[in-house]
């Protein structure tokens, strides 16, 4: 089987330092050509909300890097739906385009990768 | 098979680097390959020669020894220098290196295992 990566994105945006080396794993997997995906779930759909001003924190706003990933070559994303709809966000609050995918969609993208890599 | 393994908590606090360390030695036991370990966010704390715990396991002892028998571990440089981590910090065989490295893993494994929240 060829590689396939999967980011797995569960956390909120600035409680911890994962989303952010998340981020920075992709980047760095991206230079290396490591064929990758980006599932957002749970609390992870909040880091790519519109909006974010975590200057009040003395944190940079980790949305912005996200939306710029396909420039690296990072070009598949899915949200889950549920997800979404629990935190009352619809797709258009988010920064970029992504594929709005169902419970058993994720599974089949987790379920066709080599790796899972949470964050 | 081949395995991999990414640790993302440091020694102590969880369990996490523990179970890396004793998956990392049941899978050799059994005649797997690792082919390397990435010491991760706060993982690189892992590394540090001085931990010293009065009675009890050293565990940055013990992921020098998985290196010094031969398994890549490497500590994240730049997860190193948030952390203070200086290289004359860390332990003999255990490198400082970036992301290429886990690059590296995720392409060289059958199984890439991740240990940590």
């Amino acid at each position: 089987m060829s590689t396939k990566i999967v980011m797995l994105m569960r956390k909120p945006p600035y409680a911890t330092v994962y989303p952010a080396e998340g981020f920075r794993a992709m980047m760095g997997m991206a230079v290396f050509e490591v064929p990758l995906c980006v599932v957002f779930l749970d609390d992870g759909v909040y880091t790519l909300a519109k909006g974010q001003d975590p200057t009040g924190i003395d944190m940079k706003p980790l949305s912005a890097g996200f939306a710029a990933l396909p420039d690296s070559g990072v070009t598949e994303f899915y949200v889950h739906d549920q997800s979404l709809a629990e935190r009352g966000l619809v797709p258009d609050d988010l920064v970029m385009p992504v594929t709005v995918a169902s419970a058993a969609e994720i599974e089949k993208v987790l379920a066709g990768a080599t790796a899972v890599l949470p964050f | 098979m081949k395995f991999a393994v990414m640790v993302l908590d440091g020694p102590y606090q969880h369990q996490a680097a523990d179970t890396a360390l004793q998956f990392i030695r049941a899978a050799r036991a059994r005649g797997h390959e690792m082919v390397g370990v990435f010491l991760f966010a706060d993982g690189v704390g892992n590394a540090q020669k001085f931990i010293n715990p009065p009675g009890e396991r050293n565990i940055s002892q013990m992921f020098e020894e998985v290196a010094a028998a031969g398994v890549p571990v490497v500590a994240c440089t730049a997860c190193a220098k948030f952390r203070g981590l200086k290289p004359d910090l860390k332990t003999e065989h255990i490198t400082l290196s970036g992301l290429g490295s886990l690059a590296g893993f995720v392409r060289t494994s059958d199984r890439f295992i991740t240990f940590g929240d």
